[in-house]
């Protein structure tokens, strides 16, 4: 039975939202191997969010059943204040199941999303806000210039071409160190990234005095709430992989694709030296090749994957 | 940068959420007082859900802000596999700012909210069910008679069946016990517990499927499916726990032409924030045990193999989990030439 009132009706005033949720998915299984240097990669990317968003915003994070560590740490910044919403769940529900609930259960009217191995810089969310308060039909805007395939930008190209106060150009807008910096993190390697950018332009767009880049990626955009739930539920079996459903649909449906001009976010990916780290690991490249000449044999380099994967498969399921 | 492939992409499937979830709101800022009871009463409630639900389901708790003890405890339940998601919130957004949440991000067909202070009998899917499937447009469900009109007599979905020669509207006057049930689980004095035991409550019934069923839901505890539950959010909160706000859910439920109904007898019951013999008797009959159990793990790998399984079993113990840990990593750096 019920004695006495519930404390709870006393509350006059509960906190209010913020019109921003700056939301991220962490999934750090344990910390070995692919995941050794996750947790700092996760600390560097939250701890950037806390120095250099210059907006108010909730944080919102979506933990898809990280080990204890992980769990912790992000227990001990709930308690500190620095996240507002902590999702623990219990499995894997995979990318796609996770932006389900943020996209849905975000309070704020803008949400700004992010993997969790993004570091932001000064004035990140300011400028991508800036773009997509500017443009009309804006569907994501990414904080870093880049390219990306022509399929899921074709929209906002035909719109920029056939508007009469929109100046669209193509050429080489993003400098090669800002280009490499990105396309280094995503494990490409050094000759690879200059062939790219050596063979390939990006599109430029003006409007209203603001450009923009056209272009955008699912790693980290800011999207309006009630503009990205028209494109809910997506229906994602895997943990991951399936995401660039995403930017397809975004595209398809007419909603322009953009990024800043300038780097205000970075992709970290699962080491947190970074570049001068990657120039190492061109030496232990080179190293490798003339070491262990044995790992390289397809048969024994695919028996090795396999147990590989086998062994992440079994950790997974417990 | 990124070192390997994120062994997430290698095919492993994501879980898949079934199709009941059960959500559950929880807010105990304190251990004393009111609250002395209540995280006691909140896990007579999780036993009585496990024991006593029909199907399989995910189990939501909002934590709107509760003190670190409590926060703690429910991890415990979490990693004990009761608890599917665990949404833990700094600060209290009110019970209508926690049903914003819940309303629109539970990826379950059917959800069920309850307040943490609700005991599930044998049967109270299964009934609350008979009726969302017995009735159209049907909004929630509550699976004890609703003594209370919310809507104050201004409710209006229901009158739309008043044209249909199926449906035959009456009254209904509930056993003793229900009612005695009710009155105690909210506390109410005799001058109160009279009007109730004299009330009839309003019902309607299907004559083609011989069904029938209280006009009226408690916010206590009721049943929803997804798509109504998307349609009634954003609703507004200023307030911890307001009845104007609270209300705001039946009425805009009522706008858009759902039903509020709920069953005969009492498939579940208000528990409130003390802990007495009465409770404590009905608690041992109604869980008995624990053998329903938390889940078990409910992602499927196709074609286990017998290594498979084997290697999954001993992965349990913590010595050869760390031990493949190990092979692991060494693989990784290996793999990704870290090992010279």
């Amino acid at each position: 039975m019920r004695v006495g009132q519930n404390p709870a009706k006393s509350i006059k005033q509960v906190i209010q939202p913020k019109n921003v949720t700056v939301a991220t998915i962490t999934y750090i299984p344990h910390l070995k191997g692919y995941y050794a240097e996750s947790l700092e990669v996760l600390k560097a990317c939250l701890g950037s969010l806390w120095d250099n968003t210059g907006v108010p915003f909730d944080l919102f994070v979506f933990d898809n059943n990280s080990c204890d560590e992980v769990k912790n740490f992000l227990l001990d910044a709930k308690d500190n204040g620095l996240i507002q919403f902590l999702l623990l769940s219990d499995k894997n529900i995979g990318k796609g199941g996770a932006w389900n609930i943020i996209f849905q259960g975000a309070q704020g009217e803008i949400i700004a999303y992010s993997d969790s191995d993004v570091v932001y810089y000064q004035g990140w969310l300011e400028h991508s806000i800036e773009i997509l308060n500017t443009f009309p039909n804006v569907g994501m805007v990414t904080g870093r210039p880049l390219r990306s395939p022509e399929e899921f930008f074709s929209k906002t190209l035909e719109w920029a071409q056939s508007q009469n106060d929109v100046t669209v150009e193509n050429g080489n807008f993003i400098p090669w160190d800002v280009f490499r910096e990105h396309v280094i993190s995503l494990g490409t390697s050094e000759s690879q990234a200059r062939e790219w950018f050596e063979s390939k332009s990006e599109w430029r767009v003006t409007y209203q005095g603001l450009s923009a880049l056209i272009s955008a990626a699912h790693f980290q955009f800011v999207t309006r709430k009630d503009l990205i739930q028209k494109f809910l539920p997506f229906d994602m079996d895997r943990p991951m992989g399936q995401v660039r459903t995403l930017d397809d649909m975004i595209n398809q449906a007419g909603y322009l694709r953009l990024s800043t001009c300038e780097p205000y976010v970075r992709h970290i990916g699962n080491k947190i030296d970074g570049i001068q780290d990657h120039d190492l690991q061109n030496e232990h490249f080179s190293i490798k090749k003339t070491r262990n000449r044995f790992l390289e044999l397809p048969l024994i380099k695919r028996s090795l994957l396999g147990i590989y994967d086998f062994i992440f498969k079994i950790y997974y399921e417990n | 940068m990124r070192t390997g492939q994120n062994p997430s992409k290698s095919g492993i499937p994501a879980y898949k959420p079934q199709q009941l979830g059960i959500a559950l709101l929880v807010y105990i800022p304190f251990k004393e007082g009111y609250f002395k009871n209540s995280l006691d009463i909140l896990k007579f409630q999780i036993e009585s859900i496990y024991k006593n639900t029909a199907q399989k389901f995910d189990l939501l708790v909002f934590d709107n802000g509760s003190c670190p003890e409590v926060v703690h405890a429910l991890g415990e339940l979490r990693e004990d596999g009761y608890i599917e998601w665990l949404v833990l919130s700094k600060n209290n957004l009110g019970k209508v700012g926690a049903w914003n949440w819940i309303f629109a991000s539970m990826p379950n067909e059917l959800i069920c909210y309850a307040d943490s202070d609700v005991l599930f009998r044998d049967g109270w899917l299964e009934n609350s069910l008979a009726i969302l499937n017995a009735f159209p447009n049907v909004g929630m469900v509550s699976a004890q008679p609703t003594f209370h009109d919310v809507l104050e007599g201004k409710g209006r979905a229901h009158l739309a069946l008043q044209e249909d020669n199926n449906f035959e509207f009456g009254s209904y006057h509930p056993d003793r016990k229900i009612v005695e049930e009710y009155c105690n689980g909210i506390g109410a004095d005799d001058k109160l517990s009279s009007i109730f035991f004299d009330m009839d409550l309003p019902c309607v019934s299907n004559k083609s499927n011989n069904s029938n069923a209280v006009i009226g839901a408690t916010h206590m505890q009721f049943i929803i499916p997804q798509r109504v539950a998307r349609d009634v959010v954003p609703l507004p909160v200023r307030k911890g726990l307001h009845r104007a706000e609270t209300t705001s859910l039946d009425r805009r439920i009522d706008e858009l032409g759902y039903l509020h109904l709920s069953t005969k007898s009492s498939y579940v019951m208000h528990m409130g924030n003390v802990i007495n013999e009465k409770l404590l008797s009905e608690v041992n009959s109604i869980n008995g045990g624990m053998d329903n159990g938390p889940k078990s793990a409910e992602v499927v790998l196709s074609k286990k193999s017998t290594l498979f399984r084997t290697i999954s079993k001993l992965m349990k113990i913590p010595s050869f989990q760390r031990f493949f840990l190990r092979v692991y990593d060494f693989l990784y750096r290996a793999l990704y030439a870290e090992i010279q």
